[in-house]
Parts: C-alpha cells; structure tokens; sequence
C-alpha cells in the first residue's frame, strides 16, 4: 500500500478534482519497545503508523487531510476534502510555495539484521538481563530499562514531479536508574541509538552502559545540589547539543520567523554569536537521524545557519522560504501522515573549533562541568528569547579541574547573550540522535540529531537546590 | 461502527485460545485552522481510528496494536499479540484485567458545535484572534492563532464486561501575542482547552495574552536569592503536574520512585491544600465516564487539608496491593500499556483573587508563565522552573517585569508552610481547575 504507485494515483485525483499544485505522502512506521522495570517485563509492543496525507494548493488557499483508512473510498474521501478545505482556505489567505526542480531518489539505510525480524524472546532476555542486573546493584531502588527498533518508510509525491522514498531502521537502549542514600533519592538516566539494525544492539555491552548509568545514580544521591548563582562553564558535547537546538535551533526556524515570533528576526548579517561558533544543520551526518528530504520532498543538504558568529540564513520550508526571500532548506518535516509541515531542525550542531578538550578548564579558578548524561531535555520561548535546561549529574570546578559532583542542575539564559560569551570551541565533535524521543513542537515530535564539540562559556545562569 | 471492531479482536482472540483479552478503539476526526501574521494559513482535517489489543495467557501479556486502515489489520494485530504473548516470561504479580466495565454519569463532554462545526465561524475566532491584540495595544501584534477540533469515539471491551462506549469532543484555541517596544521583546499565549465551547470568550483570551505580553517588555533578572512567588493558576497547574502527579501515582510508589511512598497520612502540604481527582467533574478535558480500561470515574481526595489520603490506581497496580482500581487508568495512544494519572485535578478554592495574594508580597515576583517546570525531577521532588514572564513585586506594588530566572527547591518544602496561601477565585485549564497561589519562600537564581 506503501508504495509509488498509489502515490501517483492519489495525485492524479488530487490534480484532477482542481488542485493547481499538490504533495502526496505515504507512511508507515513500525515501532517496537520491550520495557523492563524493575525486574519485570512492563510492556513488549509493536505499534504500527499507517496512511496517507494529501496537501492541495488552489489559488493560495492551502489544505490538508489524512487518512489511515487505506480503502479507495476512504483515499478518494480525503481528496474531496482536501479540496473543499482548499477552497475555503483560498478565500482567506494567500500563500505561495518556492518552486523546486523535481527530484527522483530512493534513500534506504542499510542494515545486516531486521530488528522486527530477530526473535521476541532474544530481545527480551537482553533487557531482563540488563534490567536485572541493575537492581541487583547495591544503592539502586528501581530501574526502567527500554528496548527501541524503529522502521520508517515514506513516499512523497508532488505536482512537480518529484517522486522521493526514504526508508529508515535504527535501533537503541535506554536505562534509568534510580538510587537511595538516606532519605535521598535520585535518578539517571541515558540512552544509545543507532541508524541501522539489529546488529549494532549485538555489538553493544549493554551491562557496562546500564553499570556506568548505575554508578552515576549513586554518586548523584550522595551529592548536593550546586549554589544557584551565574557561573563560568565547560559544556560537554551533548550538552553543547541541547543548548544550540534549544538556544538558537528553535529561534533560527522559519515559521516563527515569518510570524515575527523568533528574536533571530531581521539580523541575518548580524553577529549574533561568539566568532568561534558556526552552526549548520545537516540532514545526513555521522552519528545523526538521517534526513535526506524533508516532507516536501525538498533535498536536505547542509544549511549555514551561522558562519563564524555572524547569522547567515534560517530554516526553511517551501512556503517560508518564498516569505523571506530565501532557498527552500529542506526543513519542512511532520511527525506522521495525520500532520502537515512545520519547519523543523534535522541534525544542528556546531563546527568543532581547535582547542583541546583539556585547555579549557585551563584557568578557571571557580565553574561548572556541565555534564549531558542523564539530561532531560530542554524548552524555549523563542519570542521573550529565554530558554532552559535540565542536565545530568555535573562537576563544579575549582583550580581548573573538575572536582565535585552535583545533582538537580538546571541551566537558563538568553538567546542572543548565551553564544557571545563563548570563549573557547573544542576539535572534538560528536553528534548522536534518539529512537526514543525528538524534538517536541506544535503537538508533533520529530527525531532530531544534535550535538557538536565541547565548548567554554564565560556566563551562564544555573539553578538547584 | 467503533464497537463492532471491539468485538471482532474480543472474537478472534478468543478463537485463538487466550485466557483474557481486551481490545480498545478510538476514532478521532479533527479540523485544525491556523493563522499567522500572514492571515489564515492553513484548513487541515482526517480521521484516524487508532487500536490496541492486551491479550493474556497465564500470566503473559503483550499489547500491541496501532492505526488501523482496513478491518483484516486488526485480525493481524490479535495474531501477533497471541505470537508475541506466547514468547514472554510470566508476570509474577498479575492477576486480571478488570472486571466490572461500567460507567459513571458525567456532564459537558460533548458539544454538537464541533461534532458538526460550522468552518466559517471558526475562522472567525481564528481572525478576531489575529487581529484583537493590536488594537488593543499598538505595542502587541498576534504572531500565531489557532483551534483544533476533535470528536472522539472510543469504545473498550475485555473477556470479563460489557462493551463500553463514549461519544466525545476536544476543543483547543491557541493565541499567542509578541510585543515589542524600543528594541525590547516579550511575547505571552494563553490558551482555552475544554470538551465544549461552554466558557469560551476568545476576546478574553485574547486580551489577556495582550495584558501579560505588554507588561512583561523590558523583563529583566532579579538578584540571586530568597524570595516571595505567586503563581497564577496555569503556573501552579504545571508545578503540579511535573512533580506531584507523578508522585501520587501507584507505580512510582510500588516501584520506589516517588517520595511520597509511607507518607499515606502524613502532613506532606500546606494545610491550606486540599487536592481532588475527579474524573466526574464536569466540563474539563479529563471528565469521562470511563477510564482507559473501561473503569468507572470517580472522586477522591487525594490530600486534604495537607494530609496525603491515597494514591491514584490502575487495575494492575490495585490488584497487586489487593485494591480496586480508583478509575485512574491512562493510555497516551490505545495500544500503550495503562498507567495510573490524573483524569481531573481540582484544587480547593481559598479566599480572594490574585490581586489579594499579590498585595502582601513584601518583596517577591508574580509568575505568569515558566518553561521547563516539566524536566522538574519527581523522584527527588525537585522543582526548578524559569521564568519567562513574571513581574517583581515590593510592598504589594508591581515594580518591573522578571525573566530568565530559575526557581528552584524541593516541592515538598517550598508548598509545605503554613503561610501557603490561595486564591478563592477559580481557573479551568485542561484537566485542572485550580486557584493561584502564595508561596512564602523560594530561591531564585538571576543575576
């Protein structure tokens, strides 16, 4: 049902019922999790993402409708409204899309194992056999331990020709601990992914990943929270990942550029970070979630959002990039076929600098280790320009070395005043992605790849405690 | 027909030899309108019907399911539940899926305005949103406004009870308002969530993020250290849901991750919190007569006056201490794994409104909104929040606007002092109905 053919067929109708322009997307994906909590199997599901969504364009009016009933009559339905939709939308605003040079490909990871192939019961003994053997560590209460295999496979078809597949497979673990000392308890937690199959979970000793995550959990419930205060920071890459994605990924997307909601409007030119920052968002990267076009059929290459602190250029879609005068980027993504297009990040990291990683605690008498695992995940209101995050176990430094562990840490500051303090870039870049989790925005979530080297920060607002 | 798809996985689960089974259905068909500064933007609607099956066998269960778009799907699914089920290692503490499906008398869960909706007077809404705040205050301009509607379906059958279904509606405005004035920004969203269009006023929503956004430019940090906070309702709403939900549910308590486990009894509040789950109460996204296994709603007090009085269940984690369910069972889609959360949560009402709360702060901040409060830990109970918008407050006067700021303490002390005070005046806002409230003392983190 997946396939090219029906795409085209849902086109014609589309074309034929009016549509001066129109995008057809097909999707299905399968997501299985085996979860482990403490010692017993919570959940082993398979859950599947089916259907269609059908997006016309008729005198600069837009609509969009889905189906996941896959049956002629349900398909030729979602057409007609799709249309109807159309047509009232173009009574309303006028909207136009940047016209792009159809494109033929077929995008496929490749991998050596089907992970929905691999036998239930091995799956499930590797989690057991994690999750168990966590809980039987001194000091840890409770553990989740989680199994994630995920296929994506979608087809996009435009008026303009374009006919694009991408078919992705990636794999991963997730382990939280949770640790007692006294009447403290404490969590962590982290998670591995790969782009690929089943063979990089038998690569992987999963006991040692879920060992390092129980140790940090029961350091952390014997250590305080830090003086909330402002401090001089040492980022590590993943945290270096959240705050860019957060920090400045979010502000630099198109739709809230167009609507005048994002702080970033009207400074292409400007500087707007330290010199030593240049930040890019690649769709196909190392270590990131593979993006090759986005649900516009648009190819993905490598945007210069910021080149060495000044701002260059946004994210963008078809219709964004037309508002702002600039080329569509390949950012219009959706989570499944029952949302159209936002503008989204795919992989936004930073370039790696020079510095070695050691030089830049060189110096700093009193700061913070800023730490990413066991992170949460972050928020930002691009339009007051503030944004935050939670962040794993960390280290204060004194003297120039890290040297005592902290919990709770959770860190806030300004868009536009965070990057300009960044003092020193790191040569060692390393960017990861997440089968269990994205990038949250507008109700849908997409995986995202973030990361970049490690960096030093002159001033940054932290809070605990 | 949602229920004939419920009774077909019962049959074919049955033929295929489980010792229980339960298949859950929802069909959701939704309109979205979305405006920006460019006008109205974009129609979108579709209908999904979304399936879960849990089949047991012995004491193995397995549930599976997803979007469904043909009848021979579900049959496949039931098939790889049995096959799935068959492979896994026995839960010791199972015991059954419930028994008894029923439900319970609740009001102002559907409103025919959107099961039917009339396009052109949303688009209405859509535009006064879009349009209102400037005239307002020429500082302000909408930069986004959007409704969504659903109607939902959802029907829930196991080995054990009666099919049960319920008809349903979902209603969401979104506006969001920027302001900016010499080089300064700010920006505020309020929002109105509900079943029904019962207390609508988009002109009230409007004004309201316009008020907040205008008075919020030029937010500035305040100096690291102890303060006074008031929280307006939507504010408090979200301190609660990030800390003191997750604590309250049975399995956080059963698998040692909540700080309330042994506290059943226990002074954990203020005395002036009086904290209800209500899935009966009416008019608010959580009102529904049955829960995600087809369990009966219900009220109870889940801390009065202070004093924790139970936790929240499912059916899992009640028969594993002996208990019945509270109806508190939640599934994100239908094919996910119930876990016990809030259906409604109502905090009692005090005395006053904000600006009663507001007048005796003698050096504090007013919050009028955070970002982040959800990476709070409810492990340790530790909340920290950064405001976006709020206002500093000295003597009971508003003095300048507050952002980029960092609350933090454990939850369990900053709401535990007696001098915790709330506001008689009441908000609604998804599944809360709740007051604003005082806080005494809080550590903030700024300049």
């Amino acid at each position: 049902m997946i396939d090219v053919d029906t795409a085209h067929w849902v086109l014609e109708e589309t074309l034929k019922r009016g549509a001066e322009h129109a995008i057809v997307r097909l999707q299905e994906r399968i997501y299985e999790t085996v979860v482990y909590d403490t010692g017993i199997l919570r959940s082993y599901t398979v859950s599947r993402v089916i259907g269609l969504g059908v997006r016309a364009v008729i005198k600069g009016g837009t609509g969009y409708t889905y189906t996941t009933s896959m049956d002629r009559e349900s398909i030729l339905k979602a057409v007609d409204k799709a249309i109807a939709l159309t047509k009232v939308a173009s009574q309303y605003g006028k909207k136009s899309f940047t016209p792009t040079a159809p494109v033929k490909d077929r995008y496929r990871v490749e991998f050596k194992i089907d992970p929905h192939a691999v036998e239930p019961k091995l799956k499930v003994d590797l989690v057991k056999e994690v999750n168990t053997s966590s809980i039987k560590r001194e000091g840890i209460v409770s553990a989740v331990t989680r199994l994630g295999l995920e296929r994506d496979r979608r087809v996009i078809v435009t008026s303009e020709g374009t006919v694009v597949e991408v078919d992705v497979v990636g794999v991963g673990l997730a382990h939280m601990a949770v640790a007692k000392y006294g009447a403290v308890i404490e969590r962590v937690g982290d998670r591995e992914s790969y782009i690929g199959g089943y063979e990089h979970i038998e690569k992987r000793d999963w006991n040692a990943f879920a060992e390092e995550i129980d140790k940090l959990a029961i350091k952390a419930s014997q250590s305080k929270t830090p003086p909330p205060g402002t401090y001089v920071a040492v980022v590590d890459n993943e945290v270096v990942g959240l705050l860019l994605h957060e920090a400045f990924g979010h502000a630099s997307e198109g739709d809230g550029v167009v609507a005048g909601a994002s702080i970033l409007k009207n400074r292409i030119g400007e500087k707007v970070t330290s010199e030593l920052i240049t930040i890019v968002d690649a769709g196909l990267v190392e270590g990131g979630y593979p993006v090759p076009y986005d649900d516009e059929g648009v190819q993905k290459g490598k945007t210069i959002v910021v080149d060495k602190g000044v701002l260059k250029g946004y994210l963008t879609s078809r219709d964004t990039s037309q508002e702002l005068n600039l080329k569509p980027t390949g950012n219009a993504r959706a989570q499944d076929i029952s949302f159209d297009t936002l503008v989204r990040q795919t992989n936004y990291y930073a370039e790696p600098g020079e510095w070695k990683v050691e030089e830049l605690f060189e110096g700093v008498s009193h700061g913070i280790y800023l730490r990413g695992r066991g992170a949460m995940g972050g928020q930002v209101n691009p339009s007051v320009g503030t944004f935050t995050f939670s962040i794993g176990p960390s280290y204060i430094i004194r003297n120039g070395e890290p040297v005592e562990l902290v919990r709770g840490v959770v860190v806030s500051g300004n868009i536009l005043e965070t990057l300009k303090e960044v003092d020193a870039v790191a040569n060692d870049l390393k960017i990861t992605t997440s089968v269990f989790g994205g990038c949250g925005k507008g109700g849908q979530t997409v995986r995202v790849g973030d990361g970049g080297p490690h960096i030093r920060t002159r001033k940054i607002v932290v809070g605990g405690g | 027909m949602i229920e004939n798809i419920v009774e077909r996985g019962i049959k074919v689960a049955t033929k295929l030899g489980v010792g229980e089974v339960e298949v859950y259905a929802i069909r959701r068909i939704g309109t979205d309108i979305v405006g920006t500064t460019r006008g109205i933007e974009r129609l979108s609607s579709g209908e999904r019907i979304d399936v879960g099956v849990r089949v047991v066998i012995g004491k193995k269960v397995s549930v599976q399911g997803g979007m469904i778009s043909r009848a021979e799907d579900l049959d496949s699914i039931v098939e790889t539940a049995v096959k799935i089920a068959r492979t896994l290692p026995e839960d010791p503490l199972w015991v059954s899926l419930p028994k008894g499906l029923g439900k319970s008398h609740v009001e102002e869960t559907l409103d025919p305005k959107i099961v039917e909706p009339n396009t052109d007077y949303f688009i209405d809404v859509v535009q006064l949103l879009l349009k209102r705040s400037s005239e307002i205050d020429r500082r302000a301009f909408t930069s986004s406004a959007s409704v969504h509607l659903s109607t939902v379906e959802r029907a829930i059958g196991n080995s054990y009870g009666e099919i049960q279904r319920e008809d349903s509606t979902e209603f969401s405005v979104f506006v969001s308002v920027k302001a900016t004035e010499a080089g300064e920004e700010s920006g505020y969203y309020e929002a109105y969530v509900a079943p029904t269009l019962t207390r609508f006023n988009p002109d009230e929503i409007v004004s309201k993020a316009t008020e907040v956004a205008v008075k919020t430019l030029g937010a500035r940090r305040v100096d690291t250290g102890d303060y006074e906070l008031v929280f307006i309702p939507k504010v408090f709403a979200g301190v609660i849901q990030s800390l003191i939900v997750p604590a309250v549910c049975a399995d956080s308590v059963q698998k040692g991750r909540s700080p309330l486990k042994d506290k059943i009894g226990r002074q954990v509040l203020s005395e002036n919190l009086t904290i209800v789950d209500d899935g009966t109460y009416p008019g608010l996204m959580g009102t529904r007569s049955f829960d995600d296994e087809g369990v009966p709603t219900k009220r109870k007090v889940v801390f009065d006056r202070g004093v924790l009085n139970g936790f929240l269940y499912d059916t899992y984690t009640a028969l594993v201490e002996g208990k019945s369910s509270t109806g508190n069972a939640f599934r994100n889609v239908p094919y996910s794994t119930p876990t016990p959360w809030i259906s409604n949560l109502l905090v009692e009402p005090g005395s006053g409104d904000l600006s009663d709360l507001v007048k005796d702060v003698k050096k504090g901040v007013v919050v009028y909104a955070t970002i982040g409060e959800w990476l709070s830990n409810p492990v340790s109970g530790l909340l920290n929040a950064t405001i976006t918008n709020g206002m500093y407050i000295e003597s009971g006067e508003e003095r300048f606007p507050v952002k980029g700021v960092v609350l933090s303490g454990n939850v369990y002390e900053v709401l535990k002092p007696v001098e915790v005070r709330v506001s008689g005046s009441l908000e609604r806002f998804g599944r809360f109905s709740l007051p604003a409230i005082y806080i005494p003392r809080i550590t903030l983190a700024g300049k």
